[in-house]
């Protein structure tokens, strides 16, 4: 009885010690790099411009360059080394604590529930995104202001719902708020006369505006800004390593950019240096890989995989797109916009 | 006192089509005005329908340009014609679509057979499921001779759809006969217990049921016992199926008179005698009608799935049109979507009708 009560013992002692050295395993960066793939967030349909599907079936878009740029980091080429996961929005914080996927990159906003409540660790954000009303040409409007009386619709139980009662409430503007599920049905409601304006996140607004049935001239975006959001990459709490290669993969897009390196003049940076720093960056010398785990030329096969940031935006979405969106506030700060790289030393 | 017998004419003359025609719809001047108004407006609708979608549409491939042009003209099926790969086969690797669309057919072929009666028989069917099934599986997921493995993540559209629904289906319905008979059996723990298990599962959204088995399981369960999520969901859909069905099943035994099972009792039928040959055939011919409105709304429930990330045929169209270029034709791509819904619903339905008049119910 002694002995079996001592196997026992013995027995769940070792589980537990399986667990926690389970539980301290290099963290999700180790396990990435060793499954020799990445799970990136995809989509359940398509989010215009951010996460597309072309006619092959394959995926594009910002978030899925940035996918693509991680997985090009981390193996040398993105081809063979990522997989886009269909996740819906619902599922995107489930998906990411269960290990279905490695990161959230899906236009996601930092709130405070999120990362306190949910337990989720933001990157520095890579876009702003800003809600703003669309409204009818002809009423004449200016700002939110002028609606004063009409009625607005907006997509239900959203942050954007939420944004904009407060924004009416303390600019004491008096409104009848019309709410829709998804953003077919918002957009149709709208352009059929249901209401005098739309409320919608920035890019989306301008997204539809082209394709207004009546033409896009008949709508005008108005200039207020109801809230900003900031939108970041996301992974689990307390895995510092996993969120340092987020960072680092950003702060290297905006890097490229500031110094001029594109996808397609990376390679003779490469062979001539303008500088220390960029030899550094492209892993002529060593360091800039080493410090997070990754090889010292995963910024170079970045680069010469998606391009920089301003690559990815106007392919996507700026003026290499059919949305052509000014790039504005998203801009780098020599551009009056607020993103900047870190520094490398 | 001659007798007069009023003629009753065994049948009604034949009229003609203009006599009927007068009779009907033109007996009065008010009969008449209401007739042309609303014939009228009958016409106008399908006219101009007529007119959105086939007479000023377009259908020629790649043609978004000449729509976006006119906007205000007929239906732009350009969209269909260009991306309904996507919505056919979702995100399944271009090249390899064709074992997606062979699968698909496969997986047709296979439900058809088994609505044929020659098939009806406790070795045929499962037979031709299990062949079915592991063709498909081999097809879809590679991996074998010589075939590029693709996984469970990457299927898609009208495969995946038609996919859960034949799993959920087939796991459901021998779930759903063990589950009527655990019911009524005469232990009462049993029947009880199933009782709760029917009606706590009858009580909880589908939707909350899928998310549960899709991202709340992998937190529970051991490492090994989990599988692919597609499998997870297809499993916890067919217990919520099973519920229902076995519902169902059960009015169609308690439609059935007591002498029959008493009957079959002082036969000295054993119990699997008595459920196999007297109760559940008969109990599935009157429940008929409520069991192919199950397997309506199944398929059509189907199209939840997308909330959990999977790329179904509604998800795949929504993806086809979530485009720049596309943006324009949400309606056209939805309407494609709908009658590909309707082709499938509508022959499910026109077999159970087939099988009413075969089996009789309705007028025994």
């Amino acid at each position: 009885m002694a002995t079996n009560m001592k196997w026992l013992g013995a027995a769940a002692g070792g589980v537990l010690t399986l667990a926690a050295t389970g539980a301290a395993a290099e963290g999700r960066l180790g396990t990435v790099l060793e499954r020799g793939s990445l799970l990136c967030s995809g989509h359940n349909g398509s989010f215009l411009g951010f996460a597309e599907v072309d006619d092959q079936g394959q995926w594009k878009g910002v978030d899925i360059d940035l996918c693509k740029a991680l997985a090009a980091g981390l193996f040398g080429k993105s081809e063979g080394h990522l997989e886009i996961v269909p996740i819906s929005w619902a599922q995107r914080w489930p998906a990411l604590q269960s290990g279905d996927i490695d990161v959230v990159i899906k236009v996601s906003g930092w709130t405070q529930s999120r990362d306190t409540e949910l337990n989720l660790s933001y990157s520095t954000p890579y876009f702003i995104g800003a809600f703003q009303a669309m409204a009818k040409a002809d009423l004449g409007a200016e700002r939110i202001a002028d609606l004063d009386g009409g009625s607005l619709c907006v997509a239900a139980g959203t942050s954007t719902e939420r944004a904009l009662a407060t924004f009416l409430e303390t600019n004491n503007i008096e409104a009848e708020l019309l709410t829709f599920e998804n953003g077919d049905e918002l957009r149709n409601s709208y352009y059929e006369g249901r209401c005098d304006a739309m409320v919608e996140w920035a890019p989306s607004l301008a997204a539809g505006r082209v394709d207004a049935p009546d033409g896009a001239d008949n709508h005008v975006i108005l200039p207020d800004v109801i809230a900003l959001e900031a939108e970041g990459i996301i992974v689990p709490e307390g895995d510092p390593d996993w969120l340092d290669v987020q960072n680092w993969m950003l702060s290297s897009l905006w890097f490229a950019e500031v110094e001029g390196i594109t996808s397609e003049n990376v390679d003779e940076f490469k062979a001539n240096p303008p500088s220390e720093t960029v030899a550094k960056f492209l892993g002529n010398t060593p360091g800039y890989g080493d410090r997070l785990g990754l090889s010292n030329d995963w910024a170079y096969n970045m680069i010469k995989e998606v391009g920089n940031f301003a690559e990815i935006y106007d392919r996507n979405i700026g003026e290499g797109s059919p949305y052509g969106l000014p790039r504005g506030v998203n801009s780098l700060y020599n551009a009056g916009g607020v993103f900047y790289p870190f520094i490398i030393d | 006192m001659p007798a007069h017998h009023p003629v009753i004419p065994a049948e009604l003359p034949r009229q003609n089509v203009l006599t009927w025609l007068r009779s009907r719809y033109f007996a009065t001047r008010r009969d008449a005005a209401v007739t042309i108004v609303f014939a009228a407006f009958v016409a106008w609708i399908l006219w101009s329908l007529i007119g959105w979608a086939l007479l000023d549409a377009t259908f020629a491939p790649n043609a978004g340009e000449v729509c976006r042009e006119d906007l205000h003209g007929g239906a732009c099926w350009s969209v269909v014609s260009t991306r309904w790969r996507i919505v056919l086969f979702g995100l399944y690797p271009f090249e390899e679509q064709w074992r997606s669309a062979i699968a698909c057919i496969v997986m047709v072929i296979v439900a058809v057979l088994s609505c044929l009666p020659w098939f009806w028989s406790a070795k045929r069917l499962p037979l031709l499921w299990t062949a079915g099934f592991a063709i498909f599986y081999v097809l879809m997921r590679g991996g074998f001779f010589g075939l590029a493995e693709v996984t469970e993540q990457n299927w898609g559209g009208l495969s995946l759809t038609i996919f859960i629904f034949a799993a959920v289906s087939l796991l459901g319905m021998p779930l759903a006969i063990v589950f009527a008979l655990l019911r009524r059996s005469s232990l009462p723990w049993i029947a009880r217990t199933m009782a709760l298990v029917i009606d706590v599962i009858r009580s909880l959204p589908l939707l909350s049921i899928m998310f549960t088995f899709a991202i709340v399981l992998p937190f529970v369960l051991p490492e090994g016992l989990t599988g692919d999520k597609l499998y997870r969901v297809i499993v916890g859909y067919a217990l919520f199926f099973a519920c229902y069905q076995a519902e169902i099943i059960r009015g169609g035994m308690q439609a059935l008179p007591a002498g029959q099972e008493e009957a079959a009792k002082a036969l000295g039928l054993g119990y699997w005698h008595r459920i196999g040959y007297i109760i559940l055939p008969q109990a599935f011919r009157n429940a008929l009608p409520p069991t192919i409105n199950q397997f309506v709304i199944t398929f059509k429930e189907t199209s939840l799935v997308t909330i959990i990330g999977f790329f179904d045929v509604m998800a795949s169209g929504r993806a086809a049109s979530g485009t720049a270029d596309w943006n324009f034709a949400v309606v056209e791509m939805y309407v494609f979507v709908g009658l590909i819904f309707f082709v499938f619903v509508f022959s499910l339905s026109r077999y159970g009708a087939y099988l009413e008049r075969r089996l009789g119910v309705g007028r025994r």
